[in-house]
C-alpha cells in the first residue's frame, strides 16, 4: 500500500510535465516572465535528473506525459494554480515588507512539489519543511544534490543523512505521517510553534485512514499557534446517484492496489470541511470546478482554449467537481 | 474479406488483419460515396448518441434494442477516440452496414477527424495495436465520407452537435461539399460541434468550435423545415438523454460510465411508425454470450485521476 501511495507521486509529477510540455503551465501573468521561465527550468531539471537516478520513474513519467489528454491537462493547470494563489495569499497576508518575522511552510507528502525553490528565493524570511516517505524523500534529495540549478537555488545540504536535505531554510526530511510521535518529534526539531505556519496537504489525507488522517491534523492543529491548512483531494460525491467516488475507488483498486478509504467518508465540500477543528467561518473549500468558473480570469481560459481542443465540457465538470480545495485557518 | 468472420471477430474484440481493414474501409468509402450528406430514413428506427469506442457497450446496446438483424439505427457520430476499443467500434459498425446497407446510417462527429484522433486516444491505439499508423489513415479516408445528417421519416433531423448560423434549410446541408477533414469553421464544422443552451441568441461555444443555440434557432430550423425534432448527441447526459426547449430537442447519449469514470447511464431512443419516442436506457455491464462468459476479456483500463 505506501509502495501504491508512493508511486502516486510519479503521476503528479507527470501531469504537471504535460502541462508544461502543453504550455497549460505556468500561469501566465504580466511582469512574471522571469518567475514562469525559472519555473519551467526547474521542473524540466528534475525531470533530466530522475532519468539519471531512476530510469524505471522516469520511463512512468515520460510515458504517461505522452499520452496526457486536455482534460487532465486542464484539472493539473487547476490544482497548481490554485495552491499557489492559496500560498501566495497566506505569504502577503503574514509577511510584512521590511519586517524580519519568520514564516514556515510544511509540506506533507511533499513528493516531488518543487514550490519551495522559488518561494524560498522570493521570501526572505521564510522556513521550508518537506516531509515524505523515505524512498520519495531519498530519490527527491539525490535529484536535488546532483543539480547545479537546486544546488544554487537552495545552497548546499549540510544533511548528514544519506536521505534528506538540509540548509539553514529549507529541510528535506523522511517522516511516516501515520505515526503522530515521529510527526511531533520532527515539527519540534525543524520548525517553531509560535511562528506563522501553513500546512500544505496535495492528495494526501485521501490516502490515510479515517482515524490516522484525523489524529495528524490534531496533532499539528494543537502544535502550531496560529496556521492555515491548504488541503487538494479527490472527494467522492454524496447524492445517491452519483457513482464517481464509488467508480474511482474500484478502478484504482484494480489497477494499481490503491486505496482511498475516506473518499465516500469526507465525500462533499461541506464533509471535508469536518476533515478540520477550525471554526466553521475560518475553513473555506471550493471544488475545482467552482475555481474554474469563479477564480480563472478570463484572458487565461481564452488561452487555455487555444491550446488543445477541449471536446467535453460536461465531464471536465463532472471530474473537477470531485476535487476540492480547502483552506483551514487557526489562530 | 468475408464480412460475418470479421464480425466475429470484432465482436469478441480481436485483432483484425491490416489488410481486413484496408479492404473493409475501401469497401465502405464506396458504398458511403454514393449516400448524400443528409441521408434519409424511414420509421422505426433506433437513434444512438456517442459511442467512443466502448465496444462492451456498443454490444450491450445493439443486444438490448433487438440487434441490427431486425432494426434499422441510426448513428449520431463519435465512434472512436476515449475508449478502449475505437477501432473495433468504428469496424464492427462499417461491418454492419456494409452487411445490412439499409439498416445502418452513420453521421460523423466531431471525433471523426484526423486532428481530433491524433490528441484523444484513436491514433495511440492504431500505433499500439499495429505499430504503425496506416489504419488510422486508412480510417480517416472513411471518416471524410461519413454523412453529416439524417432525417427520419421528414420530421426528425439527426445530426452529431447542432445547428449552425450558416445553415438555414436542411437543403443547404446537401449543398456542403462533405468529403474533406472538418474545418476549424463554417457550416460543417458548427453542425458536428455545436451545443444546445439556454441562449437568446447564437453565442460563443465554450469548445472554441462551433456555438451555442438556443430555443429561439430550433424552433426557427423545425418550423422552416417542416420538422418536429432534432435528435443529437455530444454532450454527456448523466441520464442518457436529455430533451429541451419544449421536446424540439433531445441529446442523446449512449456510452454509459463515459471514459470508464463518470458513472453516467446510457440511452437510445426508438422512433416508432407515427413518430412517437422511446427511450431506452442500458448501464455499463459486461457483454456476455448466451452461456454467461464474457464476450471481451476484460483489459482493465487505467484510468486517469490526479492523485
Amino acid at each position: 500500500m505506501d509502495r501504491a501511495v508512493q508511486e502516486t507521486d510519479y503521476d503528479a509529477f507527470s501531469c504537471k510535465v504535460s502541462a508544461i510540455a502543453k504550455h497549460y503551465l505556468p500561469r501566465q501573468v504580466s511582469g512574471k516572465e522571469k518567475e514562469e521561465g525559472e519555473f519551467v527550468q526547474l521542473h524540466m531539471a528534475y525531470a533530466q535528473g530522475l532519468k539519471s537516478v531512476s530510469r524505471r520513474a522516469y520511463s512512468k513519467v515520460d510515458r504517461a506525459v505522452q499520452s496526457a489528454q486536455p482534460v487532465m491537462n486542464y484539472g493539473t493547470y487547476l490544482r497548481s494554480v490554485a495552491i499557489d494563489e492559496a500560498i501566495a495569499c497566506f505569504l502577503k497576508e503574514h509577511v510584512k515588507s521590511g519586517a524580519e518575522a519568520p514564516v514556515q511552510v510544511v509540506n506533507l507528502g511533499c513528493g516531488s512539489d518543487l514550490r519551495m525553490t522559488q518561494m524560498l528565493s522570493q521570501v526572505p524570511h521564510l522556513k521550508w519543511l518537506d516531509l515524505d516517505f523515505k524512498e520519495s524523500v531519498a530519490l527527491k534529495s539525490r535529484i536535488l544534490e546532483n543539480n547545479p540549478l537546486f544546488q544554487r537555488e537552495l545552497g548546499p545540504s549540510e544533511s548528514v543523512e544519506t536521505a534528506g536535505y538540509l540548509t539553514n531554510r529549507y529541510c528535506l526530511t523522511s517522516c511516516d505521517l501515520n505515526d503522530i510521535a515521529q510527526v511531533a518529534e520532527i515539527l519540534k526539531k525543524f520548525t517553531t510553534q509560535d511562528c506563522p505556519t501553513l500546512v500544505l496537504s496535495e492528495c494526501v489525507l485521501c490516502y490515510m485512514k479515517s482515524a490516522e488522517s484525523k489524529a495528524l491534523i490534531n496533532c499539528i492543529e494543537s502544535f502550531y499557534k496560529m496556521g492555515t491548512w491548504i488541503s487538494y483531494d479527490p472527494i467522492g460525491g454524496d447524492d445517491s446517484a452519483d457513482k464517481f467516488g464509488k467508480i474511482m475507488q474500484t478502478n484504482l483498486r484494480e489497477s494499481r492496489h490503491l486505496e482511498m478509504p475516506t473518499l465516500m467518508v469526507y465525500n462533499s465540500p461541506e464533509k471535508y470541511a469536518q476533515r478540520f477543528n477550525t471554526a466553521p467561518h475560518s475553513t473555506s473549500i471550493v471544488t475545482m470546478w467552482q475555481y474554474y468558473v469563479q477564480s480563472v480570469p478570463d484572458e487565461e481560459k481564452m488561452r487555455l482554449k487555444t491550446l488543445q481542443f477541449l471536446d467535453e465540457i460536461e465531464e471536465l465538470e463532472i471530474i473537477l467537481s470531485h476535487y476540492i480545495l480547502a483552506e483551514a485557518s487557526w489562530r | 474479406m468475408k464480412v460475418d468472420e470479421t464480425i466475429a471477430l470484432l465482436r469478441q474484440g480481436k485483432q483484425v488483419s491490416e489488410e481486413t481493414v484496408y479492404t473493409l474501409c475501401l469497401r465502405s468509402q464506396e458504398l458511403l460515396m454514393s449516400e448524400a450528406n443528409v441521408t434519409r430514413v424511414d420509421t422505426p428506427v433506433t437513434i444512438c448518441g456517442d459511442i467512443h469506442g466502448q465496444l462492451h457497450d456498443l454490444l450491450t446496446l445493439f443486444d438490448k434494442s433487438g440487434g441490427v438483424e431486425n432494426n434499422k439505427y441510426v448513428f449520431l457520430g463519435d465512434f472512436v477516440d476515449r475508449g478502449f476499443y475505437s477501432l473495433e467500434s468504428f469496424l464492427l459498425l462499417l461491418c454492419y452496414k456494409l452487411r445490412y446497407p439499409d439498416r445502418i446510417t452513420m453521421i460523423r462527429g466531431n471525433h471523426e477527424t484526423r486532428q481530433i484522433t491524433k490528441v484523444y486516444g484513436f491514433y495511440d491505439e492504431i500505433v499500439r495495436k499495429y505499430g504503425n499508423s496506416n489504419v488510422w489513415r486508412y480510417c480517416c479516408e472513411v471518416f471524410d465520407y461519413l454523412s453529416l445528417g439524417a432525417v427520419v421519416d421528414g420530421q426528425v433531423f439527426c445530426v452529431h452537435g447542432g445547428l449552425s448560423p450558416n445553415v438555414t434549410t436542411v437543403n443547404q446541408i446537401r449543398a456542403i461539399e462533405r468529403k474533406q477533414e472538418v474545418p476549424h469553421e463554417g457550416a460543417m464544422c458548427d453542425l458536428l460541434w455545436s451545443d444546445p443552451d439556454e441562449v437568446s441568441t447564437w453565442s460563443l461555444s465554450p469548445r472554441g468550435a462551433g456555438f451555442l443555440f438556443g430555443r429561439n434557432e430550433v424552433d426557427q430550423f423545425l418550423h422552416c423545415n417542416g420538422l418536429e425534432l432534432i435528435a443529437r448527441a455530444h454532450q454527456l447526459v448523466m441520464e442518457g438523454y436529455k430533451e429541451m426547449f419544449g421536446g424540439g430537442l433531445v441529446t442523446v447519449w449512449s456510452a454509459p460510465n463515459y471514459c470508464y469514470r463518470c458513472g453516467n447511464v446510457a440511452a437510445v431512443l426508438r422512433i416508432e411508425d407515427g413518430l412517437s419516442r422511446e427511450y431506452m436506457i442500458f448501464e455499463a455491464v459486461q457483454a456476455q454470450d448466451d452461456v454467461g462468459n464474457a464476450i471481451i476479456p476484460t483489459k482493465k483500463p487505467q484510468m486517469d485521476y490526479f492523485l
